[in-house]
């Protein structure tokens, strides 16, 4: 009997571990930013600047980044750029069929992206998107120019380039349980960008942050009610309990 | 086990306490599941955001020549009147329900708007094109003189053609009409010379 | 109004008003008689028995939940993914109400699942409680039903992917399949005409069903009485006035035991609806946070985790399976014919039987009979009542190795259930196939299995410790 639950038991580890990245390289951990503020509205700024432009967040309101300390006038002054009013949702400044045209496929909108690219055994979204955006390397035999090691062959040129600069990866061959495997080893710098690496981790931390806190803005509040929910029916619970003892004692 | 313990209150003071303590709690807890529930019938951030303040350039608006907008789904009318409409508006006063917008002015008038013009600047009209009896929209009648369902002396104004009401420069209804109230004047500002806002009289 | 009661005029206003209602509406006062205040249920009931009560519970808050959201959202292809965001965001605690029904639609899994595992402990589903069984079946069967079609709603890529393959199952059904799913779908590919259907039927035409169903289920419990732990029957001794000496009114005792459950329940229902609503993503799939695509399937589809069990055994029947199950019938033939002593044509019937069946599965794709056994492993539950021979009702009386049987059920039940979450894999596919074989032979042996060792004396009274 012991025998059969322990072959059961081992026979499943078997196949969690057998289940492996499909394509791509490990993600690494985001930092979780969405209680700084100042964060949060450096990556919306980032946000604003640099995926706007072909991708639409169209369910998230400019007006709802008052939740992240900014002020209409504030959101009126360096995030609207186009006609848009403070009370409309991002829309993408590009036209999706144009998109379609240079990109092959429809950039996708962002609003829930980073719920939608959780994966169990993996990583949450934000991990998949902290290493997505730091991977990217030149590479002259994609149409865009662009590859990136999360996302092995992705439509999507390097957003960033000019804050991170021009990379490639370096690998080395390494024996590996009796067989030669390709491994990963660091990047090499073509060209500088205007950021230091520090600086371009640090920004795309917030700017991963702030598509976090897009995804689920209603996230601390949900929480802080959670708290108050919970006291009250630990206290309800106490009372249902003592309600019950004071009825089933008259019960031989 | 006896079988009558169909008792509300129970003569066992352990069980009333508890009893009233799980109640009271339960209630409130009821009233706080309801909250959610209730203000979810509210106006959604979409409805607010389509219900927002509407900017409108009204530097192209030609002396006599009326300009509608839309403002939470109503027409809002902006009419930039003449001297000579202008002029109409005392001699109507005698023939009015209420000349002098003293009736729910909250509800009509804003204190910017209480005077015989009914506005901030003379020369600009800004009104709800909506009629106050049942919500149909008045035409124009800017003609003055004898016509087909207008007195012999009308000095010219707005027309309901649902039930008759008639409404004067300054949108104010006449009298023994089915009308009640004044035209509303929705809450405005001025941007500045050639824009209006509309839906907002205090700045955010 | 000769029938009406009188009541005295110094006797207090709400002692006047009920006396009115109960000379208008007497059946009211009589339904709360037998059904609460007057219902004996027996006193040993134990954490198992709470479970009814919350999936009622359930039933209530995602009904309320429902009713709010369809103020919102949008049964339209194009417009569906919106509106739940639009729910979400934009509506004014609409995202406690989402979260309260996504989370309240495993809740009712999970409850329900318990719910029925008491039913297997305790013989609940034996005579005279049949009917109380069959309709629970029939609730459990309606529910995957209500489940499935509201999944579809939100319009996500699992939504339209996991629709799409469920749909496509009846395609494999011989002759009628293909127009058969063209008629459920309402279109070549699951879309908008699908959803609008799937929404009707998930609103209103499913729900009064199971309203129905519900009030059947808990008729039929009362008109017999509950059992309890100990399996044996209250009614058999009852005292001069006719009440059975184990039971207890209804209400006030399981009212205030199950206000205590409901409360308890609340707390775990509310620490993931405001901490963890996704849950890991098995109460809110990831991909379903992706707009539907019609023209790209997710990498990894997987049905809800309530389904994963049933859908671990369609995914099992492989033309390998197949043969393997070929051979069982004719095992299970050859074994009848041989061993039992039956009328010359009933052995024919048998092998005449067998016979055409094997024919079937070796002329009928392996793809139909994972639909078959994906749809008999929940039917067989309804002939539960017939297969189990054991003389004893309840767990705790028969056997001691029934209970390592039943451990051994509901751990091959979770890895079944496991092993539908993941992608197919060898190891995993072999595990299917024996868990599959062990889920069906748990059944179909229970007439010969339930009668093996001796059980246990069953008192007459239950065993009860006041507290």
């Amino acid at each position: 009997m012991k025998k059969i639950l322990i072959t059961l038991l081992m026979a499943l580890g078997f196949i969690a571990g057998a289940h492996a990245n499909s394509g791509g390289i490990a993600w690494d951990k985001a930092p979780d930013r969405t209680n700084d503020l100042a964060a949060l509205q450096n990556g919306a700024k980032l946000f604003a600047n640099y995926c706007l432009n072909c991708h639409s967040a169209a369910f998230m309101r400019f007006n709802r980044l008052k939740d992240i300390g900014l002020t209409e006038q504030q959101i009126k002054d360096n995030l609207l750029f186009t006609n848009a009013k403070v009370g409309d949702t991002m829309k993408a400044a590009i036209d999706p069929k144009q998109a379609k045209d240079w990109f092959g496929a429809n950039p996708p909108d962002l609003t829930v992206i980073a719920r939608s690219r959780s994966a169990q055994g993996q990583g949450t979204g934000a991990d998949y998107l902290y290493t997505y955006l730091r991977t990217y390397f030149v590479d002259d035999t994609k149409p865009t120019g662009w590859d990136n090691l999360a996302f092995p062959s992705v439509g999507m040129p390097h957003a960033l380039w000019e804050l991170q600069g021009k990379r490639v990866p370096v690998y080395e061959t390494v024996t590996e349980h009796g067989h030669e495997a390709h491994v990963f080893k660091g990047w090499e710098q073509l060209t500088p960008g205007t950021m230091t690496a520090e600086q371009y981790d640090q920004a795309v931390g917030d700017l991963v942050s702030y598509m976090q806190w897009m995804s689920e803005p209603v996230k601390n509040t949900r929480i802080r009610v959670g708290f108050g929910v919970m006291v009250f029916l630990l206290f309800m619970t106490f009372i249902a309990w003592r309600l019950n003892a004071a009825y089933w004692k008259d019960v031989k | 086990m006896s079988a009558s313990l169909v008792d509300i209150q129970p003569s066992d003071p352990s069980k009333r306490t508890w009893l009233i303590a799980s109640s009271c709690a339960g209630a409130v807890g009821v009233g706080a599941v309801a909250v959610p529930f209730i203000s979810s019938f509210e106006p959604s951030e979409r409805a607010k955001a389509a219900g927002a303040a509407v900017e409108v350039d009204i530097s192209g608006i030609k002396p006599g020549e009326k300009l509608t907008v839309e403002w939470r789904g109503k027409p809002v009318w902006i009419l930039r009147r003449t001297p000579e409409q202008l002029a109409t508006l005392p001699k109507n006063d005698a023939e009015l329900a209420d000349p002098q917008s003293k009736r729910k002015p909250d509800e009509f008038t804003p204190v910017y708007a209480r005077n015989e013009a009914r506005s901030i600047k003379p020369e600009y009209f800004v009104a709800v094109g909506i009629c106050t009896h049942l919500g149909c929209s008045p035409s124009d009648k800017f003609q003055s003189g004898p016509q087909p369902s207008l007195p012999n002396d009308w000095q010219g104004g707005f027309f309901c053609p649902c039930h008759g009401s008639t409404f004067d420069f300054a949108g104010r209804v006449f009298k023994n009409k089915p009308a009640p109230d004044n035209l509303e004047v929705p809450p405005h500002m001025y941007l500045s010379d050639s824009k209006l806002l509309i839906g907002e009289d205090k700045k955010a | 109004m000769a029938d009406f009661k009188e009541i005295s005029p110094n006797a207090s206003a709400t002692a006047k008003l009920t006396n009115w209602f109960e000379n208008r509406l007497p059946t009211a006062f009589d339904m709360y008689k037998v059904h609460m205040s007057e219902y004996y249920a027996p006193k040993n009931f134990n954490f198992w028995y709470v479970f009814g009560s919350l999936a009622m519970l359930v039933l209530v808050i995602q009904i309320v939940t429902g009713i709010f959201l369809v103020m919102h959202y949008k049964p339209d292809a194009a417009l569906a993914f919106g509106s739940v965001e639009y729910i979400m965001r934009d509506v004014p605690w609409g995202w406690l109400i989402r979260y309260m029904h996504s989370t309240g639609a495993s809740a009712f899994f999970v409850v329900v699942y318990l719910h029925m595992f008491r039913g297997l402990l305790y013989g609940s589903y034996r005579k005279p409680r049949e009917l109380v069984w069959i309709f629970g079946c029939a609730i459990f069967l309606c529910l995957m039903g209500e489940a499935f079609m509201g999944y579809l709603l939100p319009w996500g890529q699992m939504s339209y992917w996991g629709a799409q393959v469920i749909v496509n199952l009846f395609t494999a059904v011989p002759f009628v399949g293909p127009d058969l799913a063209l008629l459920i779908r309402g279109d070549y590919v699951v879309g908008d005409a699908t959803l609008n259907r799937f929404f009707s039927f998930h609103v209103i035409a499913v729900p009064l069903v199971l309203l129905g169903l519900v009030v059947a289920h808990l008729m039929a419990l009362h008109d017999v009485g509950s059992n309890n732990p100990d399996g044996i029957e209250i009614k058999a001794t009852k005292d001069d006035k006719g009440i059975p000496l184990d039971g207890i009114p209804f209400h006030p005792y399981y009212s205030v035991h199950d206000i205590f459950a409901v409360c308890v329940f609340l707390m775990v229902f509310s620490a993931v609806i405001f901490f963890a609503p996704e849950f890991g993503g098995y109460f809110l799939e990831y991909n379903n946070f992706i707009p539907a695509d019609p023209l790209k399937t997710p990498l990894h589809i997987a049905p809800v985790w309530y389904f994963t069990p049933y859908y671990s055994m369609l995914r099992a029947i492989t033309s390998e399976m197949v043969l393997v199950l070929i051979a069982c019938v004719v095992g299970a033939a050859g074994f009848s014919v041989i061993k039992f002593k039956l009328p010359a044509i009933l052995k024919a019937v048998i092998v005449g039987g067998a016979v055409v069946v094997v024919a079937m599965m070796l002329s009928i794709d392996a793809k139909f009979w994972g639909v078959v056994a994906m749809g008999g492993a929940v039917v067989i539950l309804f002939f539960l009542p017939w297969l189990d021979k054991c003389p004893v009702k309840s767990i705790r009386y028969r056997p001691s190795w029934h209970k390592y049987l039943y451990g051994v059920f509901v751990i091959i039940f979770v890895i079944l259930a496991y092993l539908g979450t993941q992608p197919p894999t060898p190891v995993g596919e072999r595990l299917s196939q024996a868990g599959t074989l062990f889920y069906f032979g748990f059944f179909l042996l229970m007439p010969w299995w339930s009668r093996i060792g001796k059980a246990k004396p069953v008192p007459t009274r239950v065993n009860f410790t006041a507290h």
